[in-house]
């Protein structure tokens, strides 16, 4: 395009306390053009989006606006050079009209007194150009709806004069056909010679409005100014989750869990499903053609589940259907050896991987190490154990309205079963469900055979389920308290007599688990808030260890976790997996998922797609899986 | 009714116990019940006064039944003994006479909230209005709406800014209160050489309260013998009370006289100084609550005379509301009209005056 | 600020030093600008009134006035501490010590009058608790329409007069004879009710968990905190230090009234901020408060030695809010 870029931001760093939220991001965006910034939840396009809004200083860095260097000092600087920012959390005042918001903080005054009747004309003005004559300036904004509302917050970014409008997700609280209208909007602003830097998960919205997509991970720019229309989904979805490094996944055990040996007898197997009436003839000589009940899934050699086949006919009789079925089921007609097709993926995508990586970061990259983690995996093939144990935890068609659909599971001592989805597909919901943070609709969480009191995490922290949620400064630690009384949070009962703490004894338990997690620094009175992220994990970890829980469910466990000490805290998952506990694991990363767990369960919208052992996953299938339900191309 | 109350009252029954008595129900644990209780327990003084009511007050101006009066009586939130006694004065007076009708408002502190009520009182036309303003200067103006609706307003104690908002004015006297305070001390400490006196005032923020220090000062000044060394404010409570006065008590080790502003706040200074074990002084209260006239009759504490800032003010008012509303003079006096104002006398009680004022002491 | 000075290896490398020896020059340090100030106090009353200052009676009396206020401030350190507010404080004193004092319930005599004081104090508490735990309503507004109905409950019931107690043994509880070792029961009291408090804030769950419940309750409760009773039981146990604190008071002034306990809610929330309690919960310690309360009584008795009207007092207590809590913003924010 044009000689100068209208903004061009390079090496921008930024780090807060424990977490380098970007490190030396390249970004730069043209007059006119739509640019959208792709990435997950914690790559840090939020921090982005402040900087860019000068709500948040750079700790390194230059931006220059139109070739000239400026300094974004604060938001009435960004504003002044034209920028303008639409948050996602709209930041508008409720109470006030939809005239006063959208020219809060630049009145449309003369000497102090306000010019009421100019404000609405101009407000009005602006609503009609944004295709929304119908609003009254004169309402409260609290009285709009969402998509009202982000009209209002566009209008007031458009009160400027405005040469870059940055929109953080501003389709997620839309209607489709409120959305045609945004996209009108988008259009007409690039018209005008506005640049817009837009921010979806929705893959397809980029395809239809973007013109250049650049793709966060991790602090980093993954990759930069790929055109919008022609690069495929695939792709895109790859550089959003893929890893840059390959982690050394720690091996899976290839005898059955909580047995000594292997046997995989179908005795035992017919013993434990007996009742529920199945009729799998167990797991090796199950395949798609022989699915009994025509489920799609029944091939899964890993459905251990007391009743194998039930949660899908479960969910098929009690909901209308699963409508993601079919694509699973093509793909498994398609392929009906999932052991050489996973082997065959793994191999094309190792090549496709390093293609981009060569392409997008060049030397930057870790040749060495470009590994996907299934290469790391020592099995030679999908032995796969049999558990021989009844499942520690079961959920029976636990549903929450809204959030996911009814789902069936059974996990084992020693499993890892992975949940892999989006943001919003309802994997940290099911994880909160089974803790007791969230009361299910319906459906119920087993522990052992016995069933939970609904929506009672003491409950559940008492049948030995243990939650890392995913946001751990706000959901799960103390911040300002040491490390022992993070730890000791959940079994202080352990430590008392009679309400009377035993700090000796706490002090000494903690220290012996963070010992154990080898936490550094291991010293139990250091305030939570100055460990790293890593560490920080491993003190909520080191909580559910003392209090002998039996079930972990990790959500996010390596989110903000640095790259370095991800492998470790693998192998501590992996270690506690074989001593026994059963792991639900949830995380975006897919090679995460599929390198850590046993079965993963992929999910959409709050449904399961597909529930495979992880040996016979690979990264791509998921990421279709898990994106739009695109067929594999 | 002074006079008909001491004969008849006093003996069979001290108020006192007989407030408490009818509240035995108040026990432990029941709360819920507590407001139906107090009703009755509130009863108790009415019900002998209705015993009263037939008669007519023995000391009010014009002693027959005249043209029915209806007077509207507006006061502030009685959270204190001596603004209880007003309200309480002023009912049973209205109830004492056959040809007044009195609508009372519910006691506010807020400002706003008493001009409304007074509004209203206004709007239903009563012939006279009593008001004692939770702040004289915020309620100048209803009191001029009043006047100019052609309604008389006997204004009590807490002064309107304007004449023109009232028509009488009766109220205590707070500078002529130290006043009296001072020079009683001056005459009992007479001829004592550097003679130390204390004062425990009331709240600071108060005009009053700065009324009463300056007359008190002023009367000290006639005695070149005595010095006031010291003084703490209270807030008018038995907490705070107790509390200034334990303070001043250490930081004086001997002193010679004390006055003390109000006498609620004294039941916690009284407090003080027995827990402080000292005896060495005089002490003068004031306002004049029943409690601190009986122990000015006992004589055996500290407590030797209590300077009046009479509730009966209330009933007075209530006296002159009617002789508005009948058209009648102040028996006693030769003018034809009721005066426009009218201050009170801040009697010294001492223990040998007390019977004579015991009955006005209030709770 | 003050612990990067003295360990300067704490940012670079971990613990070469003791663990143990480092807490505990922490938690002295966090008191140490409370503690000066005191120091600085004692001083000037030295300087300026020797003999009426620094005696034992002005020392008894310093702790006698501290002593109500004192049990309050340790209730509503808890309460602050587990992330809420409590501004019934002041009204829950006035309604126990009203109630307390009725005749029928001084007919009970002493026993009567602490029971009914403690049951009153517990009674407001529950329905504190019950509002802000399981209402739920914001701990401001519940506890701020506690404030109105039991100031106005208590209007009614005393009627607007001063109960005088004629309880000979609680009005001799307030007296020298009663005093143990030179010591009046009432700090008797309140040194226990502190000392209680310390102990169960620092060395039992139910400390443990409201710090945690103050720090973050929602990791809390993923941790399998019962929070909601947790947060019941914060206002219980304000609601009984008040009670406490209501029949101190009517030992104290020999009566109950319903002005009783006027803005001890704003001195026992100024008393436990200087004390280092973070408004906002997670954080604070009961010696901080009671430091705090110490403070306050001490500038009142040394303005009150010196002759010194109550605006200045107020002026000076305003004027010490600021510095102290500036001094620890300071030093967090290092």
């Amino acid at each position: 395009m044009a000689a100068a870029p209208l903004l061009t931001m390079s090496g921008i760093t930024k780090s807060f306390p424990g977490v380098r939220a970007l490190d030396g991001v390249d970004l730069d965006v043209e007059a006119g053009e739509v640019h959208c910034l792709l990435g997950q939840n914690g790559a840090g396009k939020s921090t982005l989006i402040k900087v860019l809004a000068g709500a948040h200083q750079p700790d390194e860095g230059r931006i220059s606006w139109e070739g000239r260097e400026v300094r974004l000092g604060s938001p009435v600087a960004a504003m002044r050079l034209g920028i303008a920012t639409i948050y996602q959390e709209l930041d508008l005042v409720e109470h006030l009209s939809v005239t006063e918001n959208v020219f809060l903080g630049h009145e449309v005054a003369t000497r102090g007194f306000l010019r009421v009747r100019t404000a609405r004309e101009r407000a009005a003005a602006l609503l009609r150009r944004l295709g929304h004559p119908e609003i009254d300036p004169r309402t409260l904004v609290g009285a709009l709806s969402a998509a009202g509302q982000q009209i209002v917050s566009m209008a007031r970014a458009l009160s400027h004069e405005v040469r870059l409008i940055v929109m953080d997700e501003p389709s997620a609280a839309l209607d489709p056909d409120e959305v045609g209208n945004l996209f009108r909007i988008v259009t007409d602003l690039t018209a005008q010679g506005v640049a817009v830097v837009y921010i979806s998960h929705r893959l397809e919205e980029i395809r239809r409005i973007g013109d250049r997509v650049s793709v966060l991970k991790d602090g980093r720019v993954a990759a930069r100014g790929l055109p919008a229309r022609t690069t495929a989904t695939r792709e895109v979805v790859s550089l959003m989750t893929g890893r840059e490094i390959a982690y050394v996944f720690p091996p899976r055990p290839t005898r059955p869990y909580g047995t000594p040996a292997r046997t995989g007898d179908e005795a035992t197997t017919d013993r434990r499903s007996g009742d529920s009436g199945s009729g799998t003839t167990g797991p090796e000589a199950t395949g798609p053609g022989e699915s009994g009940s025509g489920d799609a899934h029944s091939w899964d050699p890993w459905s251990k589940d007391p009743r194998p086949q039930d949660p899908y006919a479960k969910t098929t009789a009690s909901q209308d259907s699963v409508p993601h079925d079919s694509g699973s089921q093509d793909h498994v007609s398609q392929d009906p050896n999932p052991r050489y097709r996973a082997s065959q993926d793994r191999r094309s995508e190792d090549h496709r991987s390093q293609d981009h990586r060569s392409q997008d970061h060049g030397p930057e990259d870790h040749p060495s190490t470009a590994l996907t983690p299934q290469d790391h995996d020592p099995r030679s093939g999908p032995t796969v154990p049999t558990p021989l144990t009844p499942p520690l935890l079961s959920l029976q068609s636990l549903t929450r309205k809204g959030e996911f659909a009814p789902l069936d599971l059974d996990v084992h001592p020693g499993e890892i079963v992975g949940l892999a989805g989006l943001v919003g597909s309802g994997r940290s919901e099911i994880l909160e469900t089974v803790a007791g943070a969230r009361r299910p609709s319906a459906g119920r969480v087993l522990v052992d055979g016995k069933p939970l009191r609904p929506g009672s995490v003491p409950a559940a922290v008492r049948a030995g389920i243990g939650l890392a949620p995913e946001e751990r400064k706000a959901q799960a630690l103390l911040m300002l308290e040491p490390v022992s009384s993070n730890v000791s949070l959940s079994s202080l009962g352990r430590f008392s007599t009679g309400g009377w703490l035993d700090g000796r004894r706490e002090r000494a338990a903690a220290l012996a688990g963070t010992r154990d997690l080898s936490l550094s620094p291991a010293d139990p009175d250091r305030p939570v808030r100055t460990l790293s992220g890593g560490n920080q994990q491993k003190v909520v970890l080191a909580r559910w260890l003392l209090r002998e829980c039996r079930v972990l469910l990790l959500d996010e466990p390596t989110r903000g976790v640095d790259v370095g000490a991800r492998s470790e805290l693998y192998a501590l998952i992996r270690r506690l997996a074989d001593e026994g506990l059963a792991v639900l694991l949830v995380s975006s990363e897919v090679p995460e998922v599929l390198g850590l767990a046993d079965r993963v369960l992929v999910l959409r919208e709050g449904v399961v797609v597909h529930r495979a052992p992880a040996t016979e996953l690979d990264e791509h299938r998921v990421l279709d899986l898990v994106m739009e339900g695109a067929p594999s191309c | 009714m002074r006079e008909l109350r001491r004969t008849g009252d006093s003996p069979e029954q001290p108020p006192a116990t007989g407030q408490f008595a009818s509240r035995r129900n108040l026990l432990l644990g029941t709360a819920a019940a507590g407001a139906a209780l107090l009703a009755t327990g509130c009863t108790s003084n009415e019900t002998k006064d209705e015993s009263d009511s037939g008669k007519q007050p023995a000391g009010a101006p014009g002693d027959k039944p005249g043209k029915k009066v209806t007077i509207g009586f507006a006061g502030p939130q009685a959270d204190h003994g001596w603004l209880n006694a007003i309200n309480e004065e002023g009912r049973r007076r209205a109830k004492a006479y056959e040809d007044v009708t009195l609508v009372s408002t519910e006691g506010s502190n807020d400002t706003a909230q008493q001009i409304g009520q007074i509004e209203t009182l206004i709007n239903k036309k009563v012939d006279v209005l009593v008001i004692l303003p939770a702040d004289g200067k915020a309620l100048t103006g209803v009191g001029l709406k009043a006047m100019r609706a052609g309604i008389p307003v006997v204004n009590l104690d807490r002064v309107f800014n304007s004449p023109q908002a009232y028509r009488c004015w009766i109220g205590g006297d707070n500078y002529g209160m130290g006043l009296n305070a001072g020079r009683y001390i001056g005459e009992r400490l007479k001829g004592k050489k550097n003679a130390k006196v204390v004062e425990l005032a009331g709240m600071d923020s108060l005009e009053l309260t700065q009324e009463r220090t300056r007359g008190f000062d002023d009367a000290l000044k006639n005695y070149p013998n005595i010095r006031k060394v010291a003084r703490q404010a209270a807030e008018f409570t038995v907490e705070s009370g107790q509390k200034k006065m334990a303070e001043l008590l250490q930081a004086q080790p001997k002193f010679d006289a004390l006055w003390n502003h109000d006498d609620d706040q004294g039941v916690g200074a009284e407090r003080a100084i027995k827990q402080a074990g000292r005896d060495e002084f005089v002490m003068v209260g004031g306002a004049g609550s029943r409690h601190s006239m009986d122990v000015i009759k006992a004589d055996n504490t500290v407590l030797k005379a209590t300077v009046l800032y009479p509730p009966t003010m209330a009933a007075s008012a209530i006296d002159l509301a009617r002789a508005l509303g009948q058209g009648k003079g102040v028996g006693g006096l030769a003018e034809q009209e009721i005066p426009a104002s009218l201050t009170l006398y801040s009697a010294v009680v001492t223990k040998e005056n007390v019977d004579q004022y015991l009955p006005t002491g209030f709770n | 600020m003050l612990t990067a000075a003295t360990d300067p290896g704490a940012g670079s490398l971990p613990p070469t030093k003791s663990p143990a020896r480092r807490a505990v020059s922490r938690i002295d340090l966090r008191h140490l600008s409370l503690l000066a100030v005191l120091g600085a106090l004692v001083v000037v009353g030295a300087l300026t009134k020797p003999s009426e200052f620094l005696s034992t009676d002005n020392l008894q009396l310093i702790l006698t006035q501290a002593s109500v206020i004192g049990v309050v401030t340790v209730g509503v350190t808890f309460v602050i501490i587990g992330g809420g507010i409590d501004l019934s404080v002041g009204a829950i004193v006035a309604l126990a010590s009203v109630w307390a004092t009725t005749v029928a319930t001084q007919e009970y005599g002493l026993p009567g009058i602490l029971f009914c004081a403690l049951l009153v104090g517990l009674g407001c508490g529950l329905v504190n608790g019950l509002l802000v735990a399981y209402g739920p309503m914001v701990p401001f507004i519940a506890t701020l329409a506690m404030l109105a109905s039991a100031r106005g409950l208590a209007l009614q019931i005393s009627d607007g007069r001063t109960q005088v107690v004629t309880v000979e043994s609680v009005l001799d509880l307030g007296l020298p004879d009663a005093y143990v070792l030179g010591i009046p029961p009432l700090v008797l009291i309140f040194a226990a009710v502190s000392v209680l408090g310390w102990l169960v804030l620092g060395r039992t769950t139910f400390g443990r968990r409201t710090v945690a419940i103050g720090g973050n309750p929602e990791a809390s409760r993923l941790a399998g905190i019962a929070v909601k009773r947790q947060r019941l039981l914060l206002y219980l146990l304000s609601g009984l230090c008040c009670g406490i604190a209501a029949f101190m008071l009517v030992v104290l002034t020999g009566s109950g009234q319903n002005t009783n306990g006027n803005l001890y809610e704003l001195d026992a929330i100024a008393a436990a901020i200087i004390g280092g309690t973070l408004l906002s919960g997670g954080r604070g310690t009961i010696t901080g408060s009671v430091l705090g309360v110490l403070v306050f009584t001490t500038i009142t008795n040394l303005f009150a030695l010196n002759n010194l009207q109550s605006d200045v007092q107020q002026i000076a207590k305003g004027a010490i809010i600021v510095a102290a809590v500036l001094v620890q913003k300071g030093r967090t924010s290092s």
